[in-house]
């Protein structure tokens, strides 16, 4: 397998970093990804994400924590069976309480949990292919292309507007 | 903009608008038949349901816009000017008030009772005066605001009417810049605000909880309050989406307005269901004689145990699991119907709240077809004071340029 170049685009402008992804994705060239300073709605569109499952571990955290408080509250209450101020052992009402605090916990353990195992932290591969700038003015799109093709993927992003950053020297050994 | 596009902005067209006019034709006679039968006070109790449920509409819809405006808002767009389109319906709802002083001796059943020491808050005159002017500086405020949010989207190229004509000389005088101009709508809307969440408190102890004169809740007025902004959310995402229906994207209403406005409503609907649960939870805990009996008879004994837990099911647990999903949210179609089932589901509430102490020892629920038939006449009055109002200040509807 041919070993691909990464090239990375510089722009300063949200709607040029649009025009690039979408160029590049009517392209031959392997769209990576983009490092931006800021959230941007615009960039976010131009992706197309496939929507995040983290929403399903959330609801099915809050789901297990519903019938876990209810759980809880009622296996409690029938260990002791005391009756308090003329009130049923397994009393519904109150015990909404506990049950709506643990649907709020364990959403939320949901969603961390969905976070952690949906956003692939840590990656360490990428950090190679990083610019400092995309932490400062710059939005960064990281493109991916066939040796010999670096020319004309550079090409591509000065035309769009940007200052280009080549990652992989011409002539450089593949490093593990 | 052009000149076509300024046709198709007008939403009632004169055949809908005759539609809503049969409709309310058909309310008042029912309502005329209804006094003149047997049973008077069935009527009056269908006006009473009706007029606390649309001016509420009214209310609850033109707070969205304040709301909007002094929490500095962008996400609502157009939503934001819409919703001051529901001021129409004001001036109908305090002659409605007024009416209501006609049917006193039926809608207030304290009226023979002892009310050991409490005549001194419940009595006629009083009760009449205060809400009187609670609504009156309501309203006023209502069109204050209103008066300074119109001028900043002021089109002077739409045909003059008299009351744009009216209005647009009060703005000259003025010669106001637009901070200024949003300066006075922030000093407007948030007295505007206060004032909702007082008067509606004050409304609802009066019209709704002193019915039954020996029950108190304190938390009632807020209950009653953000019910109101709860169905005012409702009636804004209809219009929106019928809106949206007949005019596509040039009405400027996208897909994200209906998702954000979706989660607002999503929001409240927990909100009513919360005040709802912190009510019970107290009275059930607090099992004081005076104040259970009130929940036994609406929830736990036939017949009204039945619309119990059909208003639960219809204002809560339908609408929170169906607006889970987030594209539900963005189809207007799909929002139209259910806002539109749960402003029903919330008639029933006001019915729930209502009718055991309107009407005692019946075996069945006191709903028939002149229910309906009345609440059609104030679904007219709304739809044609809303209409009336977009007609009047087109600009409302912000159509974009689409050539």
């Amino acid at each position: 397998m041919p070993r691909k170049r990464h090239i990375m685009g510089l722009f300063k402008n949200e709607d040029n970093v649009v025009s690039a992804i979408n160029g590049l994705k009517q392209s031959s060239y392997e769209f990576i990804r983009v490092n931006t300073p800021i959230p941007s709605h615009k960039i976010m569109d131009a992706l197309k994400l496939k929507k995040s499952m983290v929403g399903w571990f959330t609801l099915c955290g809050g789901i297990l924590g519903f019938i876990g408080g209810f759980a809880l509250a009622i296996f409690t209450a029938t260990r002791w069976n005391l009756i308090v101020s003329g009130k049923p052992i397994i009393a519904i009402i109150p015990f909404v309480i506990v049950g709506f605090e643990a649907t709020i916990l364990f959403s939320v353990f949901g969603n961390v949990i969905g976070l952690l195992t949906q956003t692939r932290l840590p990656s360490y591969k990428w950090l190679k292919y990083y610019d400092p700038r995309c932490s400062g003015e710059h939005f960064g799109v990281l493109a991916a292309c066939e040796v010999g093709q670096e020319d004309r993927l550079k090409d591509f992003f000065q035309k769009q507007g940007a200052e280009v950053r080549v990652f992989e020297q011409y002539k450089e050994s593949p490093q593990p | 903009m052009t000149n076509d596009n300024t046709k198709t902005m007008v939403i009632e067209k004169s055949k809908t608008s005759w539609v809503f006019l049969i409709f309310v034709a058909i309310g008042v006679v029912t309502f005329i038949f209804g006094l003149t039968s047997e049973h008077p006070e069935r009527a009056w109790q269908a006006y009473l349901i009706n007029f606390l449920l649309w001016s509420a509409i009214a209310q609850g819809a033109v707070l969205f816009s304040a709301v909007m405006h002094m929490t500095n808002a962008r996400w609502s767009g157009p939503l934001s000017g819409l919703s001051e389109s529901f001021t129409a319906f004001f001036p109908l709802s305090f002659i409605l008030f007024l009416l209501l002083f006609i049917g006193r001796t039926h809608i207030f059943p304290w009226l023979q009772e002892d009310l050991h020491g409490k005549e001194v808050w419940l009595n006629i005159p009083f009760l009449f005066w205060r809400d009187f002017f609670g609504l009156l500086i309501l309203y006023l405020l209502g069109f204050a605001y209103l008066f300074n949010a119109l001028q900043l989207k002021y089109d002077p190229n739409q045909p003059m009417g008299e009351i744009r004509k009216y209005i647009y000389n009060a703005w000259k005088q003025n010669h106001l810049k637009p901070e200024r101009i949003k300066s006075r709508m922030t000093v407007w809307g948030g007295l505007y605000i206060l004032a909702f969440a007082l008067v509606l408190s004050l409304i609802g102890f009066d019209l709704v909880m002193s019915m039954d004169p020996h029950w108190i809740s304190t938390l009632f007025g807020a209950y009653h309050f953000v019910k109101s902004f709860f169905v005012g959310l409702g009636a804004l995402i209809i219009l929106a989406a019928i809106i949206r229906i007949k005019q596509g994207e040039a009405s400027g209403i996208k897909t994200n307005h209906f998702h954000d406005i979706g989660k607002l409503f999503f929001g409240f609907c927990l909100l009513w269901a919360d005040f709802f649960y912190v009510q019970l939870m107290v009275i059930y805990y607090g099992n004081i004689p005076e104040e259970t009996h009130y929940v036994i008879v609406r929830t736990m004994l036939a017949p009204w145990n039945k619309l119990a837990w059909t208003v639960f099911i219809v204002c809560f647990i339908g609408p929170f699991f169906i607006l889970l999903n987030q594209r539900i949210k963005t189809k207007p179609v799909l929002m139209l119907t259910i806002c539109s089932v749960v402003i029903v589901g919330i008639w029933l509430e006001h019915l729930l709240l209502l009718g055991p102490a309107l009407s005692h020892e019946t075996q069945a629920i006191p709903l028939s077809l002149s229910d309906g038939l009345i609440s059609l006449g104030f679904l007219g009055l709304m739809a044609i004071a809303v209409g009336y109002f977009l007609k009047v200040f087109p600009e409302t509807i912000p159509v974009k340029e689409s050539n």
